[in-house]
C-alpha cells in the first residue's frame, strides 16, 4: 500500500544517513585493531591488540593527552565562572547595551575558528604574550564562555525575581540566596554546559593550531602523525580514545539538559 | 510626636519616583499613613495606583525618593530586607520549586540558623494551621494555586512576622476559593494579632475583611477610614466611583433635587422608588439589574442616571416606565470639589 511504502522509503533513506554518518567510526576502531601497520587495507589482514600496547608506552601521546586535559579543564573552570556571570547579568539586570553584549557573548561560536584564532593571534604578537599553555587557554575559554553561557542563561531567565526577593524576605543574605535558591536551580546547568564546554575544548584543533607554541594538545599530536605516521594504528587508538572522552560527556549533557526541562529545575 | 496607640507602619511624607528626573512617574506621591499595631489594612485602588510600591517599601525592596517609613517607630531606611521584621506574600507566591512545601515553609528558620528537626516541627505546625498536613513532601508544582498560596502563607507566618504583607494574594484564585480564603485570612489575623498589610482592588474584599481602608489613586492615598467611612460616606467623586456603592449627583442634579450645590453621593440602598412626581425626581427607567437579593434599577433623570438598589421583596418597575424616586434628607454626603 502506498501508505506503507513512502515511510519505508524514508526508512532507508535514515539508515544510509545514519550509515554513512557513523561508518567511518567504526573504520577508525577497526585499524586500531589491524595488523597492517604501513597503510590502510580492506579488509584488515588480521587483528591484534598489540597497538594498544605501544600506544601506553608512547610518551609523546602521554604528553599530548596530559596539555589537552589540563588545556580542557581550566578553560571550562574559566567558561564556569565568566559564562554563569554574563547569563546572570544579561538575564537578571537592565542596563544600558544588553543586546549588545548578548551578541557579543555569542558572537565567538558564529565566528569561524579560524578568524578567532588569527584575531587571537594577531592579540598575542601585539601584547608579545609568549605561545605556551595559558594562551590555548585563552583561545578555548572564548568558545567554552559561550557553551555554558547558552545553557545557563534560559534557566536564569526562569529564576523569577521574586523568588530571589522572596528569599531576602525570608532573612536569607546574598549569599545564602545564591547557594540556596540560585544554585540549585542552575545546577544541572551548569554540569551540562560543563561537559560540552570540556568535550569542545578537548577537540579543538583551529583555535588551538593559532594559539599553541611548540606544544601539541591531542589533535593536532594526530593530525601530525597523519601528516608524518610512524606507526599508523597508534593514531586510530588515540582517535578512540577521544571519541570516548568526548563522546561520554556529551550524552551525559545531553541526557541531563532533557531530564532537567521538563521538572523546571527541580532536578539536582 | 508621642501617640495613643503603637503604629506598627507609619510613612511620614514617603514619595517614591521612578524614571527620569526631569519627567518621573511619580508611583508613590507624598503618601502619609499610619498603620496601627495588630490590624488588618487594607491598601484598596485600581492597577498602577500605587499599592505594590507601597508595600514594597514596607518590606525593604523599595527606598523612598523623600520622606520616611517607620517600622515600629524605627526609621527603616538602613535596615536591608532581609532584616525586617515583615514577612511577604507575594502576589505569584514565589515559592522555590526545586525544594519540598516542608523545606519551603522552613526556609525562614533555616536561614535564621534553626536546626533541622526544630524547623521542620515548626513547618508542620504552619501546614497544620493552613489546612495542608500531610503535604510536606510535594513540590510546589504538584500542588493547585489555593495551594501553593496557602504555603506561601505559612512560610511567611513561620518567621512570625510582626507585621504581614499581602499583595493581592487572593487575585488568582477562583470565586469560591477566593471567598473561603477571605473567611480563613481574616481568622487567622484575629488569633494571631499580627499587623496584615493586604494590597487588592477588590473593593468588596478589601471593605469585608479590612478593619482600616485607604483608598489610592495615582500614587496618593485619597481616603482612609473604616470600610464604614469609605463606603458610606466616599470623600470624592473617585471613592464613590470606585467603591461603586454611591451614586453620584452633580451640583445641578443635587440642587434640584432638593440638596446643596455641591457634588454629592448618594447610596442605592437609600433610594426608594415612588408615583411619578411624588419623589424628589422624575425620570424613566433605564435598565433593570437583578442581583438575586436586589435589583439594581436605573433611572434616567434629566441631571443624569440614579441607580437604586430595590430588595427582591419589592414590585418592579417595566423598562421604559416613567417613575419617582425619594431618599431621606440625610442620605446625601457632600463630596470634596470637583474631582
Ligand atoms: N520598578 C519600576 N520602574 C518604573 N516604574 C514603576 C516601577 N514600579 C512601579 N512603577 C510604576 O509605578 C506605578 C505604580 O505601580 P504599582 O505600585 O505597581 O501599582 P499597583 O500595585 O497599585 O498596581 C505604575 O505606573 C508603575 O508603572
Ligand atoms: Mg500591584
Amino acid at each position: 500500500m502506498r501508505s506503507d511504502r513512502a515511510p519505508l522509503g524514508l526508512r532507508i533513506a535514515a539508515f544510509a544517513g545514519l550509515a554513512f554518518l557513523h561508518l567511518p567510526i567504526l573504520l577508525i576502531f577497526v585499524y586500531a585493531f589491524t595488523t597492517e601497520d604501513k597503510s590502510y587495507q580492506w579488509p584488515p589482514p588480521g587483528f591484534t591488540t598489540h597497538w594498544l600496547g605501544v600506544t601506553w608506552n608512547r610518551p609523546d601521546v602521554w604528553e599530548a593527552l596530559s596539555l589537552s586535559l589540563r588545556v580542557a579543564a581550566i578553560s571550562t573552570c574559566i567558561a564556569l565562572i565568566l559564562g554563569t556571570l554574563a547569563a546572570a547579568a544579561v538575564s537578571r539586570a537592565a542596563f544600558w547595551g544588553r543586546e549588545a553584549v548578548t551578541l557579543l557573548v555569542i558572537l565567538p561560536i558564529a565566528l569561524p575558528g579560524i578568524i578567532t584564532g588569527i584575531a587571537l593571534r594577531s592579540a598575542f604578537n601585539l601584547g608579545e604574550i609568549p605561545f605556551s599553555t595559558l594562551t590555548i587557554v585563552l583561545g578555548h575559554a572564548t568558545f567554552c564562555i559561550v557553551v555554558v553561557y547558552n545553557n545557563t542563561v534560559a534557566r536564569f531567565r526562569r529564576i523569577s525575581g521574586s523568588m530571589l526577593e522572596a528569599s531576602a524576605d525570608l532573612g536569607a543574605n546574598g549569599f545564602q540566596t545564591f547557594a540556596h535558591v540560585v544554585l540549585p536551580n542552575i545546577a544541572t546547568a551548569l554540569l551540562a554546559g560543563g561537559m560540552l564546554a570540556f568535550a569542545l575544548s578537548f577537540d579543538e584543533v583551529i583555535v588551538t593550531t593559532f594559539t599553541a607554541g611548540q606544544q601539541a594538545t591531542l589533535p593536532i599530536w594526530m593530525l601530525e602523525e597523519l601528516v608524518r605516521p610512524r606507526q599508523r594504528p597508534v593514531t586510530n587508538v588515540v582517535a578512540m580514545v577521544v571519541v570516548i572522552v568526548t563522546a561520554l560527556p556529551i550524552l551525559a549533557a545531553y541526557y541531563l539538559t532533557r531530564g532537567g526541562t521538563d521538572t523546571a529545575g527541580s532536578g539536582k | 510626636m508621642p501617640l495613643a496607640t503603637p503604629l506598627a507602619v507609619e510613612f511620614d511624607n514617603v514619595t517614591r519616583h521612578f524614571g527620569p528626573a526631569g519627567a518621573p512617574v511619580r508611583a508613590v506621591d507624598g503618601v502619609s499613613v499610619g498603620i496601627t499595631e495588630g490590624c488588618f489594612f487594607a491598601m484598596l485602588g485600581p492597577s498602577g495606583s500605587g499599592k505594590t510600591t507601597c508595600l514594597r517599601l514596607i518590606s525593604g525592596f523599595e527606598r523612598p525618593t523623600s520622606g520616611h517609613i517607620r517600622i515600629f517607630g524605627q526609621n527603616s531606611e538602613a535596615i536591608p530586607p532581609n532584616r525586617r521584621p515583615v514577612n511577604t506574600v507575594f502576589q505569584d507566591y514565589a515559592l522555590f520549586p526545586h525544594l519540598t512545601v516542608r523545606d519551603n515553609v522552613a526556609y525562614g528558620p533555616r536561614m535564621a540558623g534553626v536546626d533541622r528537626r526544630t524547623r521542620h516541627a515548626a513547618a508542620e505546625e504552619m501546614l497544620a494551621l493552613v489546612k495542608l498536613s500531610g503535604y510536606g513532601d510535594r513540590k510546589p508544582a504538584a500542588l493547585s494555586g489555593g495551594q501553593r498560596q496557602r504555603v506561601a502563607l505559612a512560610r511567611a507566618l513561620v518567621n512570625r512576622p510582626r507585621v504581614l504583607l499581602l499583595d493581592e494574594p487572593l487575585g488568582a484564585l477562583d470565586l469560591k476559593l477566593r471567598e473561603a480564603m477571605q473567611e480563613e485570612l481574616k481568622s487567622l489575623q484575629q488569633s494571631l494579632g499580627i499587623t496584615f498589610v493586604f494590597v487588592t482592588h477588590d473593593q468588596g474584599e478589601a471593605l469585608s475583611m479590612a478593619d482600616r481602608v485607604a483608598v489610592f489613586n495615582d500614587g496618593k492615598i485619597v481616603q482612609e477610614g473604616t470600610p464604614q467611612d469609605i463606603y458610606e460616606r466616599p470623600r470624592t467623586r473617585f471613592v464613590a466611583d470606585f467603591v461603586g456603592s454611591a451614586n453620584v449627583l452633580s451640583p445641578e442634579l443635587s440642587a434640584r433635587a432638593g440638596g446643596p450645590a455641591r457634588w454629592t453621593s448618594l447610596r442605592g440602598e437609600a433610594v426608594a422608588l415612588t408615583a411619578p412626581g411624588a419623589g424628589r425626581i422624575t425620570g424613566t427607567v433605564r435598565s433593570l439589574r437583578y442581583m438575586g437579593a436586589v435589583t439594581r434599577v436605573t433611572v434616567a433623570t434629566p441631571g443624569g442616571d440614579l441607580t437604586a438598589t430595590v430588595p427582591a421583596a419589592l414590585p418592579l418597575p417595566a423598562q421604559g416606565a416613567t417613575v419617582g424616586l425619594h431618599w431621606p434628607a440625610d442620605a446625601l454626603h457632600e463630596m470634596e470639589g470637583g474631582a
